[in-house]
């Protein structure tokens, strides 16, 4: 499932910084807008580089980051030393 | 019918159990941890490839990592890094022997790497030292 938000934390331990909760579905609209309007190019430089360049990546370019962006869902990084704290969460 | 459940039947059959017990034996088999077991092969199904990092007792350090990474997501990037084009492989294969990992990953197939993530769930490090390192699945 893709993720709906980004949560997203920078700042220094025990200081506010810059906290947000970005709905990220917003992104997944505009991306996926723009990859079909993408789509006839991207398959025209697939046909063309098939033989000897990367057609068949290009090919297989959507399905791969559908499935990237698909399993978001879940990743939570978070990272804290002295002098900083950094959290990445998409839920 | 499971083996199980015919064992509990047999044994029901032959009175070494009561129907009682043979009721409470067959709610035990028939109710497995479903969170915890598929219903494929009986191994376990994590979801999350967890890495921990606490100081360790005693430590100065504050250093704090925790990083939770879906299977699902590994697997799908593992696939994206098989289309690697040959040109750029050479550059990650220079990159990674800076960081100490001796790969070449144009000898990993998209199978090789589908058989390292479905073992990874049954590795847990543990490492006590300065800081605590804990790799496990959950």
């Amino acid at each position: 499932m893709l993720p709906f938000w980004l949560r997203l934390r920078v700042c220094k331990p025990g200081r506010r910084g810059f906290r947000l909760w970005f709905p990220v579905i917003l992104i997944w609209i505009i991306l996926g807008a723009l990859l079909i309007a993408l789509f006839p190019l991207v398959l025209l430089a697939a046909l063309i580089t098939w033989r000897n360049g990367p057609g068949r990546f290009l090919l297989f370019l959507y399905p791969m980051l559908a499935a990237v962006l698909w399993n978001l869902s879940g990743l939570h990084i978070e990272a804290k030393d002295d002098e900083n704290d950094v959290l990445i969460d998409f839920a | 019918m499971s083996e199980e459940k015919r064992k509990v039947l047999e044994m029901l059959s032959q009175g070494k159990i009561t129907v009682d017990e043979a009721e409470k034996l067959l709610a035990a088999i028939g109710e497995p941890d479903n969170e915890a077991v598929s219903s494929t092969g009986g191994k376990r199904q994590w979801k999350y490839l967890r890495v921990v990092v606490d100081p360790g007792p005693g430590s100065e350090s504050k250093d704090k990592v925790n990083i939770r990474i879906p299977f699902k997501l590994i697997r799908a990037g593992l696939k994206f890094a098989a289309f690697i084009p040959r040109e750029y492989q050479g550059q990650v294969d220079e990159a990674l022997k800076e960081k100490g990992m001796n790969v070449d990953l144009s000898k990993i197939t998209p199978e090789d790497l589908e058989e390292i993530v479905s073992n990874l769930d049954d590795m847990t490090v543990e490492v006590d030292g300065e800081d605590k390192v804990r790799v496990f699945c959950e």
